[in-house]
């Protein structure tokens, strides 16, 4: 309304004025002026017509919105007329302002967020194990501790758990949670439909109605087309059945922030499933992850002090009686971190690495500013001509400088919904790095307020570094000087000290980027290439999920060995084994605390995997010394065992360890333990960056209560492998889900997903920081040439080469890379300490390395100032002195 | 506040004029138009001829305060076809106007006894 009423008022104040003067002509002709002398006595007496109408607008009041619409329209006019310029800042800012909000966008996901529940700075998380760990609590542990503490307003436990469910015959994976009855009245969430979880769900057996269920709205939606009736109805997982009480509200997706419950039950679901032996009464079982919300009068320290003082009471009653003998029991203590963003498991793997990356991209933008501020700049000196021409007709310094900014915050605006857009597209590329295969990560990137407000606040940023710095120290130029020199161009102009300043600045930066990019592609690349210890092509693995088959015992391992059977004689198989720990899987990992008498008095805590026959040859582990596992190595024969050369080494040095027994003290082992049949070589286990530890393998014949072991398949393709395994499972066990299955390939890049996120992003930053550079670079090499035409026309005229003005060009560069290098070199270094722990087997200081990286960078940048300095020697002396 | 004397030789008609203190011209808008409707042009020659040709209202300050007064709801305008059959905005006073005219009024007069008394102290 105020658009169309300024247009109004401006044709009337247009004709007010108008009428003003011809009503004075006429009062003049009507004395008997002529009209044409009239007109100019009339005119002579109003004054100047424009600068009227400007005080009078004056007077209106909102001037300055109109003014900000003449900056916009005009700013908008300038950019047009210069799509280079344009073109190049406002990539330069949605690269710069795209990977910032890229970054920290997955950054504020993964640990910044809060919960969606009320209040969230209340919540605390309370864990078990050794010092500066945070593992789980045991059910037993969890109730002595709900019964003694007082300094919050409940406890609750919610373990997460993949489930299977099962519908219309069909069995397939989801993803669930068990969750004390206390977990929602203690988060004081309110459900979208029906109602949540309570105490009385909890109990032993359920209600009469049966166990309760909750369901995310998600699964709502997609199960139940977001039908009401869906209260009430049954839903069968891991082979019980629950009665849907109510969906949680959209907002709400559980407690860890990668993973989003379709379904969450109390435990009571899982006692009712396993009776006794269910996680949630055994003193020897850690499952629970309990949160507690402090009492409002209540601060974390007086929490934190409290649950020490009970901490030693809950123990005592709660640690199984010969707790002593396990580590991980032996030395937990009861700890309290803040609980406001929930469980962040994949924040914890990534933090590091994610900020690592936050401030690589910080660094990316500051060049970026840079580079605009340059470009900038180098385009008001162009139009310094303009500016004075403008500020000689009346144009006020601050309303010069506010025209410059409006068109540096016309670029910012674009550019940062150029580089929103961008955003998405590297967030999702990022979470591809984040995401293990094997389980698809639930992130919520939506940017939120906070992503936002950090791309504005960069924006804003950006605007006062480009926009305003430049134009503050242009307005300061003398008018009459550069108005009395005449010419559009003749005057050598004395080069900016805020420009030149700006280069070094970069180069500096582009080295550091550049170096820590070498650095991580190479540490990332020597991961790759190692050795791990086993074979990655051609392997594929594959999860089982044989818990609810009918079959036990001895009957479980006949259901292996003929699943294993189809496998070899299936075509295109080359050789097929079982295995329970996949090298280098996340979850998986069987971690068993197993102290081994050897025939030393020592003991070891051993890493543990179960495998079939010929599981070596299959993975491709080389067997020292004995034989492997066979068909033979079955339940009720000598009980065998397979140690890596790591563990042998340990506990029969120097001797042969073939026909030694070694027995385990953990838990209730008795008897004369295993006797080792083989050596083979140390293969890697949970990660390809520590060493390969101490590793004993025992034949899954002869543990028939295993019934989680996978299997493991080399072939020459990986579908050959996946078509006969989906046949084998459909013929012998078709009520059991599909897993996924896994390439070793895949599994070996999952397990260094954050060598490879940083390597590839920070030599994608690297690449973009020497490219704006190198811009920048040549940008202001153009710049010079153009300015110092009539100086370069003169110098030739008066003999001097082509290559003495190559020269004179290069020189320039060559001072800024002067500058520049050796504060790169000493950013580099100060860095190194900060960046020594994510690399692998590389020195951030390799010589090698900022060899490399300098020369990139110089490389780049006199490539980028040699096309201009060629421009300049091709100037001819005659054309340009004559054009002056 | 009195504005700086020109240069004389510059301007020469500007010699015997005098500057408007500031706010006065408000006042005297609101009295010419006491007389009636009256559009820009004509509030100025009316000033300057009510003033012996003294008081030459300045465009750059009429227009502004017109405008401003029009803003303050004590003039209102109107669209009017001149005697010369020529279409000029008219301005008139509000009843708000005629409040505002009588404060300034008082206001004058007592700023002119007051000057008065300080220049010519044996008088009072």
């Amino acid at each position: 309304m105020i658009f169309w009423r300024r247009k109004t008022r401006e044709e009337e104040l247009d004709e007010e004025l108008r009428a003003h003067l011809s009503m004075a002509a006429q009062t003049r002709m009507e004395r008997g002026a002529d009209r044409q002398e009239a007109e100019r006595a009339a005119r002579r007496e109003f004054g100047n017509v424009g600068l009227v109408k400007e005080v009078t607008r004056d007077a209106w009041g909102g001037r300055w919105l109109g003014d900000l619409l003449d900056d916009a329209r005009y700013g908008l006019r300038m950019l047009a007329k210069n799509p280079g310029f344009t073109a190049v800042a406002m990539l330069t800012l949605a690269l710069g302002i795209g990977s910032n909000t890229a970054v920290f966008s997955l950054i504020d996901a993964l640990l910044l967020r809060s919960l969606a529940v009320p209040a969230p700075r209340e919540l605390v998380h309370i864990s078990f194990g050794p010092l500066g760990t945070k593992g789980p609590l045991s059910g037993p542990m969890f109730d002595r501790l709900r019964e003694r503490q007082s300094a919050f307003t409940d406890l609750f436990a919610w373990t997460n758990a993949p489930m299977v469910l099962t519908e219309k015959g069909a069995a397939r994976p989801i993803t669930g949670a068990y969750a004390t009855g206390s977990a929602f009245p203690t988060l004081k969430l309110k459900p979208r439909l029906g109602r949540l979880l309570n105490w009385q769900d909890d109990e032993l057996g359920g209600s009469s109605n049966g166990i309760a269920a909750v369901i995310s709205e998600a699964f709502w939606m997609e199960h139940f087309g977001g039908d009401p009736h869906v209260l009430g109805q049954p839903i069968t997982v891991d082979g019980g059945t629950a009665t849907i009480v109510g969906v949680m509200p959209r907002s709400f997706n559980g407690i860890t922030v990668d993973y989003a419950p379709q379904v969450v039950l109390p435990f009571a679901f899982d006692v009712a499933l396993h009776g006794k032996s269910s996680c949630r009464f055994r003193a020897d079982c850690t499952w629970f992850s309990p949160m507690a919300r402090l009492k409002p009068s209540v601060g974390f320290a007086q929490a934190k002090a409290d649950l020490a003082t009970i901490s030693g009471d809950v123990l005592r009653e709660s640690l199984p009686s010969n707790y002593a003998r396990v580590d991980y029991l032996r030395y937990g203590i009861l700890s309290l971190t803040p609980g406001r963003t929930g469980n962040s498991p994949l924040g914890e793997i990534y933090g590091r690495e994610l900020w690592t990356l936050q401030a690589l991209v910080g660094l990316l933008m500051i060049i970026c500013c840079a580079n605009l501020a340059s470009l900038e700049l180098s385009r008001t000196l162009n139009r310094q001509h303009e500016l004075v021409v403008r500020s000689a007709l009346g144009a006020g310094r601050l309303r010069l400088v506010r025209q410059l900014v409006a068109e540096s915050a016309i670029l910012a605006l674009a550019g940062a919904a150029a580089g929103i857009v961008l955003s998405q597209w590297l967030s999702s590329l990022l979470v591809g790095y984040i995401e293990q295969s094997d389980f698809p990560v639930f992130l919520d990137l939506r940017p939120d307020a906070a992503t936002f407000a950090a791309t504005i606040a960069l924006a804003t940023l950006t605007v006062i570094l480009a926009g305003v710095l430049p134009a503050l120290s242009l307005t300061r130029v003398d008018t009459e000087e550069v108005l009395r020199s005449g010419a559009q161009r003749t005057v050598a102009r004395k080069r900016h000290p805020f420009a030149a300043s700006l280069l070094p600045v970069q180069v500096a930066l582009s080295l550091l980027l550049a170096s820590l990019a070498l650095l991580f592609a190479t540490s990332t690349g020597k991961l790759l290439r190692m050795d791990p210890g086993f074979r990655v092509k051609g392997i594929t693995l594959f999860d089982v999920d044989f818990a609810r088959r009918p079959e036990k015992g001895e009957a479980r391992l006949d259901l292996y060995r003929r699943m294993l059977e189809a496998l070899r004689q299936a075509s295109g198989v080359e050789a097929a084994s079982v295995i329970a720990a996949r090298p280098l899987g996340e979850g998986g990992m069987d971690e068993s605390a197993a102290p081994v008498e050897g025939n030393g008095p020592e003991t070891k805590h051993l890493f543990e995997n179960v495998v079939g026959p010929e599981y070596f040859a299959t993975a491709g582990t080389k067997v020292l010394a004995g034989r492997e596992f066979s068909q033979f190595d079955r339940f009720g024969r000598t009980p065998v065992c397979i140690l890596n050369q790591a563990a042998a080494s340990f506990f029969f040095p120097r001797q042969n360890a073939l026909g030694k027994h070694i027995r385990s003290t953990e838990g209730d082992a008795k008897g004369d333990g295993c006797e080792v049949i083989a050596v083979v070589a140390d293969a890697k286990y949970l990660s390809l960056r520590e060493p390969a530890p101490p590793t004993i393998y025992y034949p899954y014949a002869q543990l028939p209560s295993l019934n989680w072991a996978g299997f493991i398949t080399r072939s020459h393709d990986a579908s050959g492998a996946v078509a006969a395994f989906k046949s084998a499972l459909r013929r012998f066990a078709p009520d059991t889900p599909l897993l996924p299955p896994i390439t070793m390939q895949r599994q070996l890049e999952d397990s260094i997903g954050k060598e490879r996120l940083t390597a590839a992003l920070s030599l994608f930053f690297g690449g973009l920081a020497l490219l704006l550079t190198s811009l920048g670079l040549y940008g202001l090499e153009s710049q010079r040439v153009a300015q110092r035409t009539a100086e370069i026309g003169l110098r030739m005229a008066l003999g001097a080469q082509g290559k003495d003005v190559h020269w004179l060009v290069l020189r320039e560069t060559a001072v800024v890379f002067a500058i520049g290098v050796p504060i790169g070199l000493a950013l580099t270094f100060a860095a190194s300490h900060f960046i020594a722990a994510l690399l692998y087997e590389i020195s951030p200081l390799d010589p090698r390395i900022h060899f490399v990286a300098v020369v990139t960078l110089l490389g780049a940048g006199f490539l980028a100032s040699s096309i201009p300095a060629r421009r300049a020697m091709n100037v001819d002396p005659m054309v340009a002195l004559r054009y002056e | 506040m009195i504005r700086g004397e020109r240069v004389p030789e510059k301007k020469e008609r500007y010699q015997n004029r005098i500057e408007l203190l500031q706010g006065t011209l408000d006042l005297l808008i609101l009295q010419t138009l006491q007389w009636g409707p009256q559009h820009g042009y004509g509030i100025s020659v009316a000033i300057r001829n009510r003033s012996g040709e003294i008081l030459q209202v300045d465009t750059g300050s009429l227009y502004p305060a017109l405008h401003r007064l029009e803003k303050q709801k004590w003039i209102k305008a109107e669209w009017k076809v001149s005697e010369n059959k020529q279409r000029a905005k008219y301005y008139q006073l509000t009843a708000a106007g005629k409040k505002q005219l009588s404060r300034e009024r008082t206001k004058w007069s007592q700023l002119s006894d007051a000057i008065a008394g300080v220049l010519n102290p044996e008088q009072m």
